[in-house]
């Protein structure tokens, strides 16, 4: 049964890949763009729930990751004229890598809701720096960027859109998403867990989790950057917006309504809220109170979310899915 | 000197209102360790209905008594069928709840209301200014701050002489045990939830003619409020009154001396003590 | 020579004296006993030695290393394991993963962000044979919280041993069983301590006298008495405060 199960994961697989790779001949120029911009989100509410699903931590303040990523970006094009594609983006993880790190030593003193609402302060005050320091930033106004191209050695790609920045993002994104899966079967990944079953024998048992927590805080304050970089890289543009509380308010809807437990939850969830929103956003200029009252309705009655909704339906959980079965919150 | 006064007054009127809107916060937090992300909301409600009533009856003493009572029975509601509903999924749940709460309500009040600013004129006695020491003085400044004075007394009176008061503040400081003495603790928890709601109301409506009614209302004082319980300690009515002081004048000449920093300067404040003194700063030790 | 040496141990919380100091020394496998009634300041002691508090004064040697202001972390990094009294382990986790969490630790294995424990034959190998110990083979898959109360007290032990400590603390490890769980209990702690040494609160007398090869006695913060099961037993001040006790 076990190996008839792995047959079919195996080949589930081979074809979304296959999926993937042939999208921008499947779907317009337009349709491509929201398909890129569902796979930047995606791995921003990846980053999200490696806090809140797997540590349990309640952050209201991730966009300030997301936000800096994207500004850390747009800087180090706007700064250095003539850094690489690569240069530029490494430089944007690097410098959120730091934020992280000195926000994390302040945050992660304290638990629970002063740490939710420490997340919050965070947020608005990088939003602060943000409007407050005009020269780099740009303010109200924002930063227009102009991406270089992605230098291959024999040749110069233009990934600024279409095609070629769809299958950049697919390939760097993808890549962060699927080393945040691998994550989660790490030692450290699973140390994640462990603390937040039973944080007492954990120390009891060796582990400083004040330095675990502090890794998984950056780690995903990283992921969240990258995440802002190539949004900036898809929208030409970085404005406040990348770092305000809406940005916060919007991966804390993507990860819980694509639900908290599953690894592929906030997949499920990014893809789910960017196209919804941009179907309900043609309709009505209400539709961040439809996506609200979904939110509302998830918390009371789904609480597992779409994809926990699905794996019910889908005959019962599967026994023995070291993250499916744990990353669930109670 | 002059100048001084009126921006003291000022900041007065300012921590009226905020002390009407973090008392309930802070009860509810001590209570049910929920720290209520819509609380401000129903702070904006109240303005709403109040601006909605004062428009068609423009009598805006009714406004001032019908407006609480909606948003007492709207808190009674949220709580009973809301917020109790996903206590067994634990705290993060909760709050999740409210946050979510606290955003449709903010798209609802734009889709009935609209995003633009709506006044809410004033008449009588209310509209006039007093001259006080030399300085002309709006009444209603001076009206704000005595009703937030008087409900804030109201409030001491019930939780220090009474049954009920005394069965809410041992519910504040350890409800497993109210339950052990066979009290009905969820509607204990029910009414002060809905009592809190209709502070937040009354502040609201008060704050209507002040600061005019606007859907980004809730946002700016639900941020104060939660620094006026962090620093007040999460759970203390008293603290709630000394914060409540220290950020409306804070706020008051925040505006007179850094005028650009004057949010970004409440957010440090809240980091600071939050990281330095978690349990606030007249909170008592945890 | 002494694995652990407690020296002249206090405590007080605001003021008031829980431990006025208390001296002891464990060897390198003994099993040591401390007892007492209750309020007698054992399981203060026991958070004392372990980590979870610092002493007032005095000073907890482990190893040759005074360990008095060392985090419990770094202490079970040292070779230092302790159970619980009210079972504490990794409810919705398998059997296996619960001692794989200490095995890892004792590997170094804690914050890697590369290597995937459950893909490492060794680390695997030591937590089944961590779990053949205490009994628990034949339920490695199953989730902590679905085991019987005597299989949870076993896998606390498990958990315990799991970091292959130099000394183990066990926290009244008989605590509500019946009297052939306490049985089976006490033959296997007889049977995993044997190469450790060990300190066993406890407040079962039979427990204690059928596995201590030392007892001090503990009463109000002070220590009554210390000596072989015999020297206990025969022990007038002993008599007197157990008496005393029992005829509440």
């Amino acid at each position: 049964m076990a190996s008839q199960n792995a047959v079919l994961h195996r080949v589930g697989l081979a074809l979304a890949l296959a999926l993937l790779l042939v999208m921008p001949w499947l779907l317009g120029s337009y349709q491509l763009r929201l398909f890129t911009e569902a796979v930047i989100f995606s791995l921003y509410a990846v980053s999200y729930n490696m806090l809140l699903g797997y540590a349990g931590l309640l952050s209201f303040g991730h966009a300030m990751f997301f936000g800096w990523g994207a500004f850390s970006f747009a800087v180090a094009l706007n700064h250095f004229p003539g850094i690489p594609l690569f240069g530029a983006v490494a430089l944007a993880m690097a410098s959120t890598t730091v934020m992280g790190l000195v926000v994390g030593v302040l945050l992660l003193r304290v638990k629970g809701t002063p740490f939710a609402l420490l997340t919050l302060a965070f947020n608005a005050l990088v939003f602060a720096i943000g409007i407050k320091w005009h020269s780099v930033t740009g303010g109200d106004d924002g930063l227009s960027i102009a991406c270089p191209p992605l230098n291959l050695g024999f040749t110069a790609l233009n990934v600024s859109h279409g095609a070629n920045l769809y299958f950049f993002t697919l390939v760097i994104v993808g890549a962060a998403i699927a080393f945040a899966w691998y994550f989660t079967r790490t030692a450290m990944g699973q140390s994640v867990l462990l603390i937040r079953e039973n944080e007492e024998r954990m120390r009891f048992l060796g582990y400083n989790t004040n330095v675990s927590r502090l890794i998984l805080f950056v780690l995903s304050g990283a992921l969240a950057g990258l995440a802002g970089s190539f949004y900036a890289i898809l929208n030409s543009f970085v404005s406040l917006d990348a770092v305000s509380i809406e940005m916060t308010t919007k991966v804390l809807l993507m990860t819980f309504i694509g639900g908290t437990g599953q690894f592929l939850g906030p997949v499920v969830g990014a893809f789910f809220f960017t196209y919804v929103q941009n179907y309900l956003s043609d309709l009505t200029d209400n539709w961040p109170l439809i996506m609200g009252a979904l939110f509302i309705g998830m918390v009371l009655w789904v609480p597992g979310g779409l994809a926990g909704l699905a794996a019910k339906l889908s005959g019962g959980r599967k026994q023995g899915d070291q993250d499916g079965t744990l990353a669930g919150m109670e | 000197m002059g100048e001084a006064a009126v921006f003291f007054l000022h900041g007065l009127a300012y921590a009226g209102l905020l002390f009407l809107v973090s008392s309930g916060l802070t009860l509810v937090f001590g209570m049910m360790n929920v720290l209520n992300f819509a609380h401000a909301s129903f702070y904006m409600l109240g303005a709403y209905f109040a601006y909605s009533i004062l428009y068609l009856t423009g009598n805006f003493w009714l406004a001032l008594i019908i407006s609480p009572i909606i948003l007492l029975v709207i808190g009674a509601f949220v709580e009973r069928f809301l917020l109790r509903k996903v206590h067994v999924h634990g705290h993060v749940h909760e709050l999740l709840l409210t946050f979510g709460l606290a955003y449709i309500i903010q798209e609802a009040v734009k889709l009935i209301w609209g995003t633009t600013p709506q006044a809410m004129p004033l008449a009588g006695f209310l509209a006039d200014t007093v001259n006080f020491f030399g300085v002309v003085y709006p009444v209603y400044r001076l009206f704000i701050f005595c009703l937030s004075a008087l409900l804030g007394l109201g409030m001491a009176l019930v939780l220090f002489k009474t049954r009920i008061g005394i069965i809410v503040r041992a519910a504040v400081d350890d409800s497993p045990m109210v339950d052990a003495l066979g009290i009905n603790v969820p509607m204990v928890f029910m009414g002060v939830f809905a009592v809190g709601a209709a502070l937040s109301g009354f502040a609201g409506v008060a704050a209507g003619p002040l600061l005019s009614v606007f859907p980004g209302m809730a946002g700016s004082i639900l941020v104060d409020a939660f620094v006026v319980i962090v620093m007040g300690g999460m759970g203390s009515l008293g603290g709630a009154v000394l914060a409540s002081f220290i950020i409306g004048e804070l706020q008051s000449f925040g505006v007179l001396l850094f005028p650009d920093f004057s949010l970004a300067l409440i957010y440090m404040l809240m980091a600071l003590v939050l990281v330095l003194k978690p349990e606030g700063l007249f909170g008592e030790k945890q | 020579m002494a694995i652990l040496q407690v020296i002249g141990v206090q405590k007080d919380f605001s003021g008031l004296q829980v431990l006025t100091g208390v001296d002891f020394e464990v060897g390198e496998k003994e099993r040591f006993s401390v007892i007492g009634p209750n309020g007698a300041g054992k399981t203060t002691l026991f958070n004392i030695i372990s980590g979870k508090f610092r002493p007032s004064a005095g000073q907890v040697v482990f190893d040759g290393r005074d360990i008095s202001s060392l985090p419990a972390y770094t202490r079970a990094r040292l070779g230092m394991a302790r159970s619980f009294q009210i079972t504490n382990i990794f409810q919705r986790l398998s059997a296996l993963d619960n001692v794989l969490a200490g095995v890892r630790s004792r590997a170094g294995l804690r914050h890697n962000l590369l290597r995937r424990p459950h893909h490492d034959r060794d680390l695997m190998k030591r937590s089944e044979q961590i779990l053949e110990r205490v009994g628990l083979a034949d339920q490695r898959h199953t989730p902590a919280q679905e085991l019987a109360y005597g299989q949870q007290r076993a896998l606390e032990m498990g958990v315990t041993l799991s970091l292959e400590p130099k000394l183990v603390l066990l926290d009244e490890p008989t605590a509500g069983m019946s009297r052939q769980e306490t049985e089976e209990a006490i033959s296997m702690i007889r049977r995993v301590t044997k190469e450790t040494a060990c300190v066993i609160i406890e407040h079962d007398m039979n427990v204690v006298f059928s596995l201590a090869d030392r007892i001090s006695v503990l009463h109000y913060g002070v220590m009554l008495a210390c000596g072989t099961p015999e020297e206990i037993r025969a022990d007038q001040r002993v008599k007197d405060a157990y008496l005393g006790e029992e005829e509440e």
